[in-house]
């Protein structure tokens, strides 16, 4: 009977519908995390409720990343950003023993030299922050608003090179989009395909 | 930079040499080299010429789509005017793999990337220097990009012959070939995932394969997946960003063979399951129609229908237009009432996020819940008693129903539904799990396909009055109809208890199915003394009674037997070992290779692969043969530790499928649905590997 293919559909719908869902999409709740920073301190997602937060995956030896900061375009975004109260987290995945991995002394080391104007910069040797957000790019970038909502991930902007020289040509995503959510519009690309190297995940 | 400085200075100076070095502590990490198949260029005849990457051993440069890192090498022409120089032509990459569930495409050791340049008609007498600047990532543990200025000098001549022959010739074959003529592709899009099935004689039944996608700037694509079904490849791309309407993108079979194939139009689908993303929305319509005309046939709209009925055949001497007036007010009724049921869950759906069904099947008291509404619905059915609405608002509905008229008909429409309510819910049911997956637009569609069946038979005899002679006569086949229905309810049943077992032991098992058996007793009491005749002594008295026996049971065995039941500590089946965190280190320690099976007893495609699979003979004796150590980890109570290993691999739930070559060595993810083939061909590449590491 038809009655009974319709059930049997509806049915196995509902089995099938058992397996979803991949990283957390733009518009769900940002996974919490709770690591330490280069000085030793704890940070976690929960404690800056209330503020717009900038996650950044970092790994120092990246071209991508050296695009960036040898320009001072992430260095001025990070100054823009905790001008408007906005707190910037770089967070470093790469595991011990592969590229970019830091402990604290060579991570401050680095944000010295680099003058970096980062809120803090988080050790995340096991990858798991990483991981549960997808992060698979440096840089990856999250936009998370006061109420822990994902608003933007994906790229720091639209020029997918190694080049310095197409940073005045490109689209800054993170820019863009912490000026649309806090001026409380939509944040007009809230998903972007992120470039860079791989994240240097531990083996497991 | 400094790198391309020199690069750039040395091309220069050597102006005839096409070879470029990419150096990387103290090493050539990348060599350049610009090649044509011809000796000479004649004017207006298009050759070939090749950039050349020669990478370190374990180097890769990347495909014109990196995949979730990397970057596409890109090759920049300086030609003089009147050339032309064609697209880049891709050899078939190979898809890398890197911790923390990364893919990427890209070419290791060396790769040609070849294009058409086409003269102009007329060229001067000179040589002809032809000059491009390639610039690519070159990638292993780290990145480092690169570029070099490349350039060739040809003779200019009335003929030509071939040149570098050999090596044109064998990196041609490295590129994809022309799909089939007879390649069928249909691809249906759902909200998260395009599925694009391919059909052909000419693809070997079962062949493994794989898709490279090729999304746009906008999208961003998962990781695809493939997997037959009958003689259709299916493949299912899945997207963090809405899919794309069309996706072009390089299917390659493990005899080394590629296609590019591009799915234009792709048409909307409800793509909970592979199964329903081939399906289609269609079918999903037609599901919702003929589940919408037999509504008409449930006894709850019986008495709806023949006061309809009674007016079609009061109206049938009147003139056609009212008669066709009337009709429409009442199927525009049912309309209503449908949009209405579709609205709520919408509202529903975005109050409630995604909600997913894993996590909560994990949760025993969610499968209790599940199993006593399943339950009152097969009582319902089976007529051991009648869910009703209340008395008055009942009334209210007859009453305005009975008014004439056009507003009259309307409302009847929508009181003809809201009475057929008892009788749909067991149809709603399973619909708002579904529904719970889709998008709204896909809600909305399915309950007006049901809304259309239920008011096709109306409409038409609104038209035409004559065809009520067709109507089947209502009688027992009705009570047939629905009872059977109740049983197709309690199969269901079964299989939650059967989950609920395994969740949490046959000893709760048997309290819930205790409290289930309350359930039941309170349902027929209320159908055999809570009835209009009855009085309101005995109706509350019954009442009471009932309440007691539902609390007192739901504390009894619920609260107190249910909860405090022995797990039974399930015992791994053969020559499974249960997984813990530690077990699997001691296993990696030893330097054994490893797999584990994710599994959970409510994972119906776990269990499939366990039995058509992992318990197959021939996999078993591989496993044996190949010395692998065979653990289970299973989620079915949520156990947080295995919680977290899926994180790791980036997974949300079961069914994930690991093998861990051992120490070291990068564990192998298998798809979410496994093939014999790909698990054989597997464990004797990663054993072979780690012999040859030893």
């Amino acid at each position: 009977m038809k009655m009974k293919s319709l059930l049997i559909t509806l049915s196995s719908l509902i089995a099938a519908s058992l397996f979803a869902a991949d990283v957390p999409p733009v518009g769900s709740a940002a996974p919490d995390f709770s690591l330490k920073d280069t000085k030793g301190q704890t940070h976690s997602l929960g404690q800056y409720k209330g503020k717009y937060v900038v996650l950044e995956w970092f790994n120092p030896e990246c071209p991508f990343v050296k695009k960036h900061y040898g320009s001072d375009n992430m260095q001025k975004l990070q100054k823009e950003a905790a001008d408007k109260g906005v707190v910037w987290l770089t967070i470093d995945s790469s595991a011990e023993g592969k590229e970019g991995y830091l402990d604290a002394d060579a991570a401050n080391k680095i944000m010295t030299q680099w003058k970096t104007k980062q809120t803090a910069l988080l050790l995340d040797p096991d990858g798991a922050a990483g991981k549960a957000y997808g992060a698979k790019n440096t840089p990856h970038m999250v936009i998370i608003n006061p109420d822990g909502k994902i608003v933007y991930e994906g790229a720091i902007d639209s020029k997918a090179s190694p080049n310095p020289a197409d940073i005045p040509n490109s689209t800054n995503y993170v820019k863009v989009g912490l000026e649309e959510a806090m001026a409380g519009k939509a944040v007009s690309n809230p998903q972007t395909k992120p470039y860079g190297c791989s994240v240097k995940y531990k083996s497991m | 930079m400094t790198v391309r400085w020199i690069l750039s200075i040395l091309s220069l100076s050597i102006l005839a040499s096409p070879l470029c070095a990419q150096m990387y502590q103290g090493r050539e990490l990348v060599k350049a080299e610009l090649l044509a198949d011809t000796n000479a260029v004649v004017p207006g005849k298009p050759f070939t010429v090749g950039v050349l990457l020669r990478m370190q051993p374990h180097w890769h440069t990347y495909w014109k789509f990196s995949g979730d890192a990397g970057l596409p090498s890109e090759i920049k022409w300086e030609l003089p005017p009147g050339w032309k120089a064609g697209e880049i032509q891709w050899p078939i990459p190979k898809k890398l793999l890197d911790p923390g569930d990364i893919q990427t495409y890209g070419y290791e050791d060396e790769v040609m990337l070849m294009q058409e340049i086409t003269p102009p008609a007329s060229l001067g007498d000179a040589p002809v220097k032809i000059s491009a600047q390639a610039s690519w990532l070159v990638c292993e543990r780290l990145c480092i990009p690169g570029s070099a200025n490349l350039s060739l000098t040809l003779a200019r001549s009335t003929t030509s012959s071939p040149a570098n022959a050999e090596l044109f010739a064998r990196w041609r074959k490295t590129l994809p070939q022309k799909p089939p003529n007879d390649l069928a592709v249909h691809t249906t899009r759902g909200p998260h995932e395009l599925s694009i099935a391919l059909k052909s004689p000419a693809i070997p039944k079962n062949a493994s394969a794989a898709f490279y996608p090729l999304p746009d700037e906008k999208t961003v694509a998962g990781h695809p997946k493939t997997e037959w079904k009958k003689d259709e490849l299916i493949i299912i791309v899945p997207f963090e960003t809405n899919p794309p309407e069309e996706l072009r993108g390089l299917v390659v079979f493990d005899n080394g063979t590629g296609w590019y194939i591009g799915s234009a139009s792709a048409q909307i689908a409800t793509p909970v399951s592979h199964a329903a993303v081939t399906r289609g929305l269609w079918t999903f319509l037609l599901f919702g129609f003929i589940g919408g005309f037999i509504l008409n046939l449930m006894p709850c709209v019986l008495p709806v229908i023949s006061l309809k009925i009674f007016g079609f055949i009061k109206h049938a001497g009147q003139d056609r237009q009212s008669i066709v007036r009337n009709g429409v007010a009442f199927v525009l009724g049912i309309f209503v009432w449908f949009v209405g049921l579709a609205l709520l869950l919408i509202g529903l759906k975005s109050a409630g996020h995604q909600i997913t069904w894993a996590a909560q099947f994990t949760n025993p008291y969610f499968v209790l819940l599940l199993s006593v509404i399943v339950l009152v619905f097969a009582l319902d059915l089976f007529g051991v008693f009648e869910i009703v609405l209340p008395q008055a608002l009942m009334h209210r509905m007859l009453h305005s129903g009975a008014r004439e008229g056009e507003a009259g008909s309307f409302f009847q429409g929508v009181f003809a539904t809201a009475l057929a309510t008892p009788c749909t819910a067991p149809f709603l049911g399973p619909a708002l799990g579904f529904a719970f997956t889709q998008s709204p637009l896909i809600i909305m569609s399915i309950f007006l396909a049901i809304a259309a069946g239920m008011s096709a038979p109306y409409l038409a005899l609104s038209i035409h009055p004559a065809w009520l002679r067709f109507l089947p006569k209502p009688g027992s086949w009705m009570d047939h109809v629905k009872q059977f229905m109740g049983f197709l309810l309690l199969a269901t049943l079964l299989f939650l208890l059967y989950v609920l077992g395994a969740e949490r032991g046959y000893e709760a098992m048997t309290w819930a199915s205790c409290f289930l058996l309350v359930i039941a007793l309170a349902c027929w009491m209320k159908g055999r003394f809570i009835t209009l005749m009855a009085s309101r002594l005995t109706k509350s008295f019954v009442f009471l009674l009932m309440l007691a026996l539902v609390i007192g049971g739901a504390f009894y065995f619920i609260g107190d037997k249910f909860r405090s039941a022995k797990i039974d500590i399930v015992q791994a089946s053969g020559d499974w070992q249960m997984f813990t965190p530690d077990r699997l280190q001691t296993e990696l320690d030893q330097d054994h290779a490893v797999f584990v099976d994710f599994t959970a007893a409510w994972c119906i495609t776990c269990k499939f692969n366990e039995k058509s699979v992992l318990e197959s003979a021939s996999v078993r004796d591989a496993f044996t043969r190949h010395g692998v150590t065979k653990i289970k980890a299973d989620w079915t109570n949520g156990d947080p530790a295995i919680t977290k290993l899926l994180q790791q691999f980036g997974r949300p739930g079961v069914p994930l499928y690991v093998l861990y070559p051992g120490k070291s060595g990068e564990p192998f993810v298998f798809p979410e649905l496994l093939t014999k083939n790909l698990v054989l061909e597997k464990l004797e590449t990663i054993t072979r590997s780690t012999i040859a590491s030893q």
